[in-house]
């Protein structure tokens, strides 16, 4: 018996001591940071990089802008259920009811500091590797330096002062940067010097449609240069305009005019179809696919609110073009914009849109009741599409969709968007940043064939604006500007011109207000507009843009919080 | 009762015999006194005492949990006793690895009346505790499957706060919806750290410990149960119909000034006056599409999706034992249709629990083993009830062709809940669990045992869905789709304990020590695709579809490594002492700190046995003071937290969510196989460790009047600190900034109180009451300040720290603007108007913004309780249990949509929007119906808080023994019930909506009653 029991102590001992390596878990499917440094997988870090382009959504846009530079800009309502659907919206659209701590902002702020992440990673990798073993090496930097300004302006613009951390800072100090670290005008040299560095490094041509080549640096440094002429006061005011920028601007732009690389488009309208993706005009656009095998494809999500609410399509009705703006592509009996009448009447609907005249752009922008939807004559948009006309209009947007029997278009209820490239910048904008610096710099006179360019091939873009029965769908009239015959062509009338323009051609693209604020006119333009529109909707009754403030969102309160009172709030806020 | 059996006896002698229990088992330690000479003995292990006295003289037998008991000598020297132990004090309770009679207990303990439960058919055991522990908060909906959630001591950290569960000596973080009612045949709460720390590491958020039915010796029984349901919704929102939503719209329309006529359903006959309008009639169009396919309905969405449903459960279980071995096998089904149309869930378990005995008796062997399949149809329940709100009475279930009818235009775009009842009904999910243990026992030397059990619980599911094509209004969808997936889920565990007990004189000891095992594995995938030729779930295999094809698959394991040992030692039955220490490991820590110590020790001080209260206070039967404390662990996070991850993420399903994916396009072909890269998904922390509770108990176990009245108070303070969060962080971290970190700490305080009245009265009639009462509070002490704003709080001046984390941080709402006066004098409000809500103005600043937010509710209930009432007459037994809650905030949802018309403009409204202010109505406190929402009523404020009190009448039952009847056909038990749960609720005026325990859209909790019988062979 004692024997027995010696035994089994022995045995419980064993037991005790038995399971010294349960503990080890190895995780399952997924891999470790070393195991990414190799040439192959530094490529494939590139493109995880470019894959963030595109990886937002409808809450927390930004692979388009249309929540913070359409909605914002007096060219176009929420839209959606009322108010209260995507409210953070509407408190960007009525300003006064934006507080520090909307969620929507947040997340924009934090989706894109995620993409900056990506390109850091990558770019950290690129660089361990030599160009022997990575023979791409030079450009893939380029192309993430690219890709790193792309996502610092689109903070800056929205932000104004936000961190800025490239590659060569290591995780752990990152706590310690500060959005004020650097002023206003370094951070925006920080932006170009990537635009520059990517303009000199990169291939004029890429194998890839969807990699990003030397003029599409250039042209993307002059935006930035552009943007950055106009310099800022602390409290957002525009002081003065860099001459020298302004030279840069039109240099750079004459590199890319003069590269051949590129045109307009025949038509205006191979801007907004699939068919036509990566078109001559398309100089920067974020790539997007379907039946790619992923679930939903690597579709548009940003837009996938902004369709109509009909059986072929179902939701959501967002970004709904306002009535100032469908009244603003009137045309004068010439021709020309009427610069200071076109909002004194309302072209609503019906017979409006014969008796008057209109810049032929109305029919590519604005979805409208009895007009063919997307060019469709047989497929006519409908006041029952809308989803709360009495609150946000009848009116609905255009670009950014496609036809139901699109190849492009892909339903994934209850929402819907497309594998439909979307350019982030057209060869248009290109030649009217020239125009723009030209006019600014006094060359003004320069700048008349450029915007005449644009309003010519305005002016051809009507062929597929037709009724069924082959009739024009409104009554079309543009004219470019003949100095002398129509108009007097002095600085502030080339401005108001150029300005008008770049608001008739990228109509509910999503960056008017950041145009506004840059030509330091956001608060003016705004309440004017305000003090009108709110007695046509409603839900502006109340709205009002406050000065010295409101020209940038308030650093979430989020980030702050979270940087231990790092970061500094913006003015006004 | 008593037996004895008396000789003849002159003087003084020795008085021998034995005390027994009415089993006839011997007990030891009785105390046997002479009440006249004062002298003293005590019953030996065999029962047997002897002492010296003479006839005439009164013995006393007192034995803790039992009555005392007296007897006047007669002639008799040899005597036997039989004393009466049915109290619960002797109840054996299970605590971890081994069992105590609760009146050793030093831990807060509670102990279920499983007696009370047994016939009550909620699809899950724990359900039908809710309200009847103290300190435990359950809360469940009514869905057919029975999912529950538990809190014990309330919400004790930031992560999982449910509790373990411990079935038949298996540890399981699975409830008990699985398990079959009928086998259960004791639960324990074990609620304190002392008690449940030999459970350490998962054991912080409490542990239930379930033992199931065994055969004993010499019995042999067949019982048959079998009981049948109605259910009812009787909660359903009073929405408005057609007309009446057009009344509303035009109310609101007038009340703005603006046209009501311009908008796309509605069409009015009125006066045109906004200063007096008057509204002469709604006209609803014949059709509400252009299409002229909806014919105007009048449809109750509530009624169009709900039945009254049937529930059956049946249960058989044959138990057969003796001295060599015994074993006990049980079946039961459960099949619950909802009453939410085509919801249902059948399940079926077995099981066998057997043992053998070797060796002489030395060596047990047995096993334990239950299986469980679950057949739940797939109906999205929560949209079903929502939907019902929010489509329109208007709408038609069927367009004219018979087609779905939809939203139209002006309409939110939201689904005829009815389709998705229609075109989901033929998908269920299949869910299989194998639970069970085999074991071995020897008995080395006496009382010297050692154990080993090896456990397995393993689950998987199994479904295979169809997704149909579908036009309904302005939603469609032309494309189909087949999804099958499949995972299992599987932990083993494997626990060896020695133990020991020795007893010398009043001193008596028991030892344990041990070690456990477990490992848990998951492994899952599912493949879709799309365009299937027939919509028929006969079809839809993944052959079957012609196009987009999607698949995906994970896993993940952890385990655990645990030693432990428990010594429990008491004197005289007086002094008790308790001591616990257990050691864990787990993989899912940094290598430094995978182990945690978690100790414990309890003492207790039965004072009803010290002299000056058993002489002075007879009354006193028994009162014990407890106390405790101890330390638990918690290890509830990510498996691989303490590793830094890439994933390749090629493109995530992300429907209303961004896409993570780091696929591209790069070459512009808009189609095909992409390119794709790898994702930073989560930052290591080779720091992470345990996360600890640590818990005083002072508990006070009492009994009066022959232990008619009993009862327990306890009080407890509860902090958990090193608390597992995976705080949101500084956005430039990136990717992949998801870290989990030990960071925070919180505290709960409470007090606890059961009452239990118990009597016979004459011959026929015994009562029984008892009542529980629990209450605690919570506060936060520590959290990093970088996460203030990720809890209720302004992220800067007013936080959540020294307040509840169930707080709500928001406006106060003051009523609504009447007058132009009450508009002009109050501060600037953006929107604010006649008619519109007004908020205070908290800081005085003389502006209505962010910084007039503060706390302003808190959704945990002050107290919880529950009160029971079981009498019995003859062979009819009638019991009602009431149960509530007191003192909770309720952020009621509804309230978006039964109070306004702006909020949602495209959904239909609730009835209260007919009431709502004008001034024609002007006592109203609802505001004034508006199209546009410009006053930001949204907005989180007291004018969505109401109180979530409640009391209902759970269950109340009346039944009848035919066993009296049947005797002669040898029926052991026969028993025949009706009975009715969720009878009535009683709720505050304050809440608005129908049901304050199931305030979202959650599944309806219906009225059910039920007709039973019980039988016993």
């Amino acid at each position: 018996m004692k024997k027995t029991t010696q035994y089994i102590l022995t045995a419980i001992c064993l037991i005790l001591v038995s399971c010294t390596n349960t503990l080890d878990e190895k995780p399952q499917g997924v891999v470790s940071s070393e195991d990414l440094n190799t040439p192959e997988n530094a490529e494939k870090m590139v493109i995880a990089a470019y894959s963030a382009l595109g990886n937002d959504y409808w809450a927390t846009p930004y692979s388009n802008m249309w929540a913070y530079g359409s909605i914002r800009s007096g060219d176009a309502y929420k839209g959606g259920d009322g108010p209260g659907d995507v409210g953070d919206f509407n408190a960007y659209e009525t300003f006064n009811l934006n507080r520090v701590d909307i969620g929507n902002a947040d997340g924009t702020w934090f989706r894109l500091y995620l993409a900056i992440g990506r390109v850091n990673d990558a770019l950290a990798r690129v660089n361990n590797l030599t160009a022997a073993q990575l023979s791409t090496r030079l450009s893939r930097q380029a192309e993430l330096r690219f890709l790193r300004g792309h996502f610092y302006f689109l903070l800056k613009i929205l932000f104004k002062r936000v961190p800025y951390i490239d590659e060569t800072i290591p995780k752990t100090e990152y706590d310690k940067i500060s959005n004020v670290d650097l002023t206003d005008e370094q951070l925006w040299d920080k932006i170009t010097a990537d635009f520059r560095f990517a303009g000199d490094n990169l291939p004029v041509d890429q194998a890839d449609k969807g990699r990003i080549t030397k003029f599409a640096a250039k042209s993307y440094l002059a935006k930035a240069l552009l943007y950055q002429a106009y310099v800022q006061d602390n409290q957002n005011n525009v002081t003065s305009i860099n001459q020298a920028k302004l030279n840069e601007v039109v240099s750079l732009t004459d590199e890319v005019i003069n590269s051949g690389k590129y045109s307009l488009s025949a038509d205006y309208a191979n801007n907004f179809l699939s068919r036509f993706e990566n078109g001559p005009e398309s100089v920067f656009a974020i790539q997007y696919s379907k039946d790619d095998g992923t679930p939903n494809g690597r579709t548009d999500n940003g837009h996938s609110l902004n369709y109509p609410m009909n059986v072929e399509y179902g939701c959501c009705g967002f970004h709904t073009p306002s009535q100032n703006l469908v009244n603003a592509f009137k045309t004068s009996s010439t021709g020309l914009p009427l610069f200071d009448s076109y909002n004194t009447i309302n072209t609503a609907a019906g017979d409006d849109f014969k008796t008057n005249s209109f810049d032929p752009r109305l029919d590519h922008s604005v979805a409208i009741p009895g007009h063919p939807y997307k060019y469709k004559p047989t497929f006519i948009f409908q006041v029952s599409w809308t989803r709360a006309p009495q609150i946000y209009g009848r009116f609905m947007s255009l670009k950014e969709t496609v036809l139901p029997d699109d190849p492009a278009f892909k339903k994934f209820p209850p929402f819907m968007s497309s594998a439909k490239n979307w350019d982030i910048i057209r060869y248009a904008d290109v030649l009217l940043f020239k125009a723009e610096a030209l006019i600014e710099l006094g060359r003004f006179n320069d700048a008349v064939p450029i915007i005449n360019s644009i309003r010519t091939r305005a002016r051809n873009s009507t062929t597929l604006l037709k009724q069924a029965d082959g009739s024009s769908t409104s009554n079309y009239k543009i004219e470019t500007y003949q100095p002398g015959v129509n108009c007097t062509w002095t600085q502030a009338y080339a401005r108001e011109a150029l300005r008008y323009e770049r608001r008739m051609e990228f109509a509910m693209e999503g960056y008017r207000f950041f145009d506004l604020v840059r030509w330091g006119i956001a608060a003016d333009f705004l309440n004017a507009y305000f003090s009108i529109e709110k007695n046509r909707a409603s839900h502006l009754r109340d709205a009002f843009f406050k000065k010295n403030r409101d020209e940038y969102l308030p650093i979430p309160l989020n980030q702050i919080n979270f940087s231990k009172g790092l970061y500094k709030q913006n003015t006004g806020w | 009762m008593l037996i004895a059996a008396l000789n003849s006896v002159a003087q003084t002698k020795t008085i021998t015999g034995t005390v027994t229990d009415q089993q006839n088992n011997a007990l030891e330690g009785v105390s046997v006194g002479v009440v006249e000479s004062g002298r003293v003995s005590q019953t030996d292990a065999k029962g047997k005492f002897s002492i010296q006295a003479e006839a005439g003289q009164t013995l006393k037998f007192s034995y803790v949990g039992a009555n005392p008991y007296s007897l006047k000598l007669g002639a008799n020297a040899v005597i036997s006793v039989q004393l009466d132990l049915t109290n619960s004090l002797n109840d054996v309770v299970v605590t971890g690895y081994q069992k105590e009679r609760k009146k050793d207990l030093t831990g807060a303990v509670a102990v279920v009346n499983v007696k009370d439960i047994k016939d009550i058919p909620l699809g899950n055991p724990v359900k039908a505790l809710q309200g009847r522990v103290p300190g435990v908060l359950i809360s469940a909906d009514g869905s057919p499957n029975g999912g529950a959630s538990v809190r014990i001591r309330g919400i004790g950290t930031l992560g999982n706060n449910d509790p373990l569960y411990v079935i038949d000596g298996i540890p399981t973080k699975r409830g008990l919806q699985e398990l079959n009612q009928n086998d259960i045949e004791s639960i324990q709460v074990l609620k304190d750290a002392s008690s449940a720390t030999i459970y350490g590491s998962r054991a912080a958020n409490g542990v239930i410990i379930v033992t199931t039915k065994r055969a004993k010796a010499g019995y042999s029984r067949i019982d048959f149960d079998a009981s049948a349901s109605l259910q009812f919704y009787t909660s359903k929102i009073k929405t408005l119909n057609a007309e009446e939503r057009g009344r509303a719209y035009w109310q609101a329309a007038v009340n703005d000034r603006s046209n009501p006529n311009v908008n796309q359903i509605y069409q009015y006959d009125w006066n045109n006056n906004f200063d007096n309008p008057v509204l002469n009639r709604v006209i609803i169009p014949e059709f509400i599409d252009g299409a002229k396919t909806m014919r105007s309905a009048d449809t109750d969405w509530y009624d169009e999706i709900s039945q009254q449903s049937l529930l059956q459960s049946y249960n058989v279980s044959i138990a057969n034992g003796n001295e060599k071995g015994n074993s006990l096998f049980s079946l039961s089904y459960y099949d619950s249709k909802g009453i939410i149309k085509e919801t249902r869930d059948k399940k079926l378990t077995g099981r066998i629990n057997s043992d053998y005995t070797l060796l002489n008796g030395k060596l047990r062997i047995g096993e334990n083993f239950s299986g469980t399949y679950m057949k739940d149809v797939l109906i999205p329940t929560g949209d079903v009830t929502g939907l019902s709100q929010i489509v329109f009475s208007v709408v038609p279930i069927y367009t004219v062709t018979g087609g779905w009818g939809g939203p139209a235009a002006g309409m939110a775009d939201r689904q005829n809940p009815l389709r998705l009842i229609e075109d989901n009904k033929q998908n269920y999910n299949n869910f299989w669990r194998v639970f069970g243990n085999a074991y071995a026992e020897l008995q080395i030397i006496p009382k010297l045992f050692l154990k080993t059990s090896y456990a397995i619980d393993y689950n998987g599911n199994y479904a295979r869905t169809l997704r149909k094509s579908y036009t309904s209004g302005f939603l469609s969808d032309p494309s189909n789709a087949v999804n099958t997936n499949s995972n299992y889920d599987g932990n083993r565990i494997w626990q060896n304990t020695l133990s020991y007990a020795i007893k010398k004189d009043k001193h008596q000891a028991d030892f344990l020590i041990g070690q456990e095992q477990i490992s848990t594995i998951y492994q899952g995938f599912s493949g879709s695709r799309q365009g299937l030729a027939l919509e028929n779930l006969d079809y839809a295999y993944l052959d079957a579809g012609s196009t987009t094809k999607d698949n995906s698959g994970n896993g993940t394991a952890n385990s655990l490594l645990s030693y432990f040992a428990k010594a429990n030692y008491s004197y005289n039955d007086r002094y008790l002492l308790s001591a616990t220490i257990r050691r864990d490991g787990s993989s899912r820590f940094g290598k430094e700190n995978q182990f945690g110590y978690f100790p414990a020790f309890s003492a207790g001080w039965r004072i009803s046995e010290e002299k000056f209260i058993k002489e002075a206070v007879p009354v006193v039967s028994d009162l014990k003071l407890r106390y405790g404390w101890g330390k638990n662990g918690n290890q509830e996070i990510a498996n691989n937290a303490t590793y830094t991850l890439y994933s390749a993420i090629y493109g995530t399903n992300a429907v209303g969510n961004y896409d993570g994916g780091t696929a591209y396009d790069i070459s512009g072909a808009n189609t095909g196989q992409l390119p794709s890269g790898f994702a930073l998904i989560q930052q290591g922390n080779n720091s992470l460790k345990w996360e600890e509770t640590a818990q005083h108990n002072v508990g006070l176990d009492f009994a009066l009047f022959n232990n008619e009245l009993s009862g327990s108070v306890d009080y407890f303070i509860k902090k958990t600190s090193d608390i597992l969060i995976n705080p949101a962080y500084l956005a430039v971290i990136g990717e992949g900034g998801s870290r989990f970190a030990n960071g925070a700490s919180m505290q709960n305080k409470g007090i606890e109180f059961l009452l239990s009245w118990s009597k016979q009265v004459g011959k026929d009639w015994n009562i029984t009451l008892t009542g529980n009462a629990s209450s605690y509070s919570n506060k936060v002490t520590v959290l990093p300040p970088e996460i203030l704003t990720s809890y209720p709080g302004n992220g800067t001046d007013k936080n959540i720290l020294g307040r509840p984390v169930t707080s709500i941080f928001g406006y106060v709402a003051d009523g609504i603007f009447k007058t132009a006066e009450d508009v002009n004098n109050h501060a600037i409000q953006p929107g604010k108007g006649i008619g519109r809500i007004r908020y205070k103005d908290l800081n005085g600043d003389g502006t209505i913004d962010a910084l007039d937010r503060d706390y302003i509710g808190n959704t945990a209930p002050k107290w919880i309780y529950g009160f029971n009432t079981s009498i019995s007459y003859k062979n009819f037994d009638l019991s009602f249990f009431l149960q509530g809650v007191q003192g909770s905030d309720v952020n009621n949802g509804y309230k978006y949509l039964t109070d306004f018309s702006s909020l949602a403009p495209g959904a239909n409204f609730g009835s209260r929007t007919l009431d709502a202010f004008t001034p024609q109505n002007s006592g109203s406190d609802i505001p004034s119906l508006t199209l546009v929402d410009r006053n930001n009523e949204g907005r989180t404020s007291t004018y969505f808080l109401e109180s979530g009190s409640y009391l209902k009448l759970r269950n109340i039952q009346l039944g009848y023994n035919l066993q009296p009847v049947l005797k002669n056909l040898k029926v052991q038990r026969a028993r025949v019930f009706v009975q009715a749960s969720n009878v009535f609720t009683l709720k505050s005026k304050s809440y608005t909506a129908t049901d304050p325990e199931n305030p979202g859209n959650a599944y309806p909790i219906p009225l059910i009653t039920t007709l039973g019988i019980n039988v016993s062979f």
